[in-house]
């Protein structure tokens, strides 16, 4: 199968930091592809690379066989390519029904409509909502967004990124914050996804990656240390002196600048 | 300290079970002040309706003119409060529809309806035209260009000779509808423009419960949140400012009905700012308290200024700083309070 996703020496400086340094990644459609890496590893200005919100300074980005490193932020998206955010980016003055809504109206083209109010689009209001209580905020549609708890606007968040119908979603650290129950409830909810949608994840907990993912790539100091299957991964001696912390700092960045 | 606690323990026990209790408070509380709002929007159609009844022609005048100012801070509004685009720039379009109106009534027919086409018209041109450039920005900057093209076309209707330069344009007939007589009496005038403002506001406020015042609602709220799912949203800017610009049109045909006259001062930086001023004061984001406060605006500059001494626009500014302070959602905020539930479109 043809890569959905491919990253050929993806490089993202700030000044003189090299945030992401040639990255060369590969994510075939249907994959859980789970990025993990320390602090300041580059996985978030990645995605940002990724997903056209930030420009990258050299490499290409291929997204479903297509060269989209010109293209700004909404025509990938419109092309399926879409991400979330670490902090949870919400309309907070709006409902949470339309939070999920300005997503799904955009796709079933009636945005820009203004000869009847928004609630006689009960196709668009019955998709938002469904939306909505496959994260289980049904019952507080009508609430403003600004309402809801820490965990809550996470799980928005996700019911706002799956309603635009993505072909790859990016989730950068969606269950930071959450409560157990909250994070058990989005692991459930990642396996009930079709099979044909691809997410690429950025997560912290690993219980919940090694759960989740498929494919995991590990990230350290904008280069890619290593990435396999997560048996693999899990048994790399590198990624656990550098993630997981049992080396002493002078050590991994001996081995960060020879592994590539 | 013990009321808190079981206070917190009564919400919450009513949370685990939302939906039969919920929807029962729902309609419990949803009853009385569907019809309040009932009966308030019968007081609000009927008392104005009823007004060149009960007044005599120059307080009539004065609620005409106040309606056609506050169809322009409807159109700041649409900018300023649903859309988050703060604007100097309105005055503008309401002057491009105010002279518009005055030259077809002077030079072609004195139908007012024809006139506030035109003024639609020639407010839609001008923002098609001049919107391109300021939707490029946004905040202060997007100020600063509106400010800049509300400068640029009063300095325009101010040198023009083809516009009367800085006397402006007079001897407009009376107005006349449908082919009928000159409508010479104020209160026909203001019936006229009360229709008319009725419908704008209708209009205005289906835009806002629309999906795309839902849009215009998301680019306020978070714009880089829109661009990632999808929305161009430069080209949902342009297009609220296009309609901003008719609706302010159609508020410079009807200021100009009742005038019969225009002049460079109707579309000067103080008109724009008096409309920016109106929508701090109603409220911005609702679309009635805008209204309100547009009506106290022109109250206070035409008719208490001078009674003060000429010392209205100090009184304007400390109505403003003392709104700022103390309410800051506006009239709307204060008067809605009750009425506003959840849902962040407009009342």
């Amino acid at each position: 199968m043809s890569p959905i996703l491919e990253l050929h020496g993806l490089t993202c400086t700030y000044g003189s930091l090299t945030a992401v340094d040639h990255v060369d990644l590969t994510v075939r459609p249907g994959e859980r592809h789970a990025l993990i890496g320390p602090n300041g590893a580059g996985k978030s200005t990645l995605f940002a690379a990724v997903a056209g919100t930030l420009p990258a300074s050299d490499g290409r980005v291929m997204f479903a066989g297509r060269d989209v490193t010109a293209l700004p932020e909404p025509e990938r998206a419109r092309r399926g390519l879409v991400r979330t955010y670490q902090h949870s980016s919400l309309f907070l003055d709006c409902s949470v029904l339309d939070n999920v809504a300005l997503a799904v109206q955009r796709r079933h083209r009636v945005a820009y409509r203004f000869d009847r109010p928004a609630r006689r689009f009960r196709r668009t209001g019955a998709e938002a909502l469904r939306h909505l209580d496959a994260v289980g905020l049904a019952g507080r549609a009508e609430e403003k967004a600004a309402a809801l708890s820490h965990g809550e606007r996470r799980q928005l968040e996700v019911a706002m990124v799956l309603a635009t119908g993505p072909g790859l979603v990016m989730f950068d650290e969606p269950t930071a914050g959450m409560s157990a129950a909250e994070t058990e409830r989005f692991v459930t909810l990642m396996g009930d996804l079709p099979d044909d949608l691809t997410v690429l994840i950025v997560e912290h907990d690993l219980d919940v990656v090694f759960r989740l993912a498929g494919h995991v790539t590990v990230l350290h100091l904008g280069r890619v240390l290593a990435s396999g299957p997560p048996e693999r991964i899990r048994a790399d001696e590198a990624v656990q002196r550098a993630y997981l912390g049992s080396a002493r700092t002078e050590d991994v960045f001996i081995d960060a600048g020879e592994s590539p | 300290m013990r009321a808190g606690p079981t206070r917190t323990g009564t919400s919450r026990d009513d949370a685990p079970v939302p939906p039969p209790a919920k929807s029962g408070i729902g309609e419990a509380g949803d009853r009385p002040v569907s019809r309040r709002a009932v009966l308030l929007a019968a007081a609000a159609t009927v008392l104005p309706a009823a007004a060149p009844l009960l007044l005599g022609p120059y307080p009539v005048s004065t609620l005409t003119r106040m309606l056609a100012f506050a169809v322009l801070v409807l159109s700041v509004d649409l900018l300023t409060g649903v859309t988050g685009l703060p604007t100097l720039g309105q005055a503008a379009y309401f002057g491009a529809g105010a002279y518009t109106a005055v030259l077809v009534g002077v030079h072609v027919t004195a139908d007012a309806a024809v006139q506030v086409l035109a003024g639609l018209l020639a407010g839609l041109a001008a923002a098609v035209v001049t919107g391109w450039v300021a939707v490029r920005a946004r905040g202060i900057v997007f100020l600063m260009l509106t400010l800049a093209i509300g400068e640029s076309v009063h300095q325009i209707s101010d040198t023009w000779s083809a516009l009367g330069g800085s006397n402006g344009l007079s001897g407009m007939p009376p107005i006349s509808l449908f082919g009928g007589p000159s409508l010479l009496a104020a209160g026909f005038v203001y019936w006229w423009v009360l229709a008319v403002a009725i419908a704008v506001y209708a209009a205005v406020a289906l835009v806002a419960r629309s999906p795309y015042g839902r849009t215009l609602r998301g680019i306020r709220d978070n714009e880089p949140r829109m661009r990632a799912l999808g929305y161009r949203t430069a080209a949902a800017r342009y297009g609220v400012f296009c309609l901003a610009g008719a609706v302010a049109g159609v508020g410079g045909a009807l200021w100009a009905a009742q005038a019969r006259f225009v002049s460079p001062g109707d579309l000067s930086f103080e008109v724009a700012a008096l409309a920016l001023l109106s929508v701090v004061i109603g409220g911005k984001g609702s679309l009635w308290g805008p209204c309100l406060g547009a009506a106290l605006v022109l109250l206070v500059r035409d008719n208490l200024s001078a009674s003060l001494g000429g010392h209205g626009p100090l009184l304007l500014g400390l109505v403003f700083i003392a709104v700022v302070f103390l309410m800051p959602r506006g009239l709307a905020g204060v008067l809605g309070a009750r009425r506003r539930r959840g849902s962040g479109g407009p009342p």
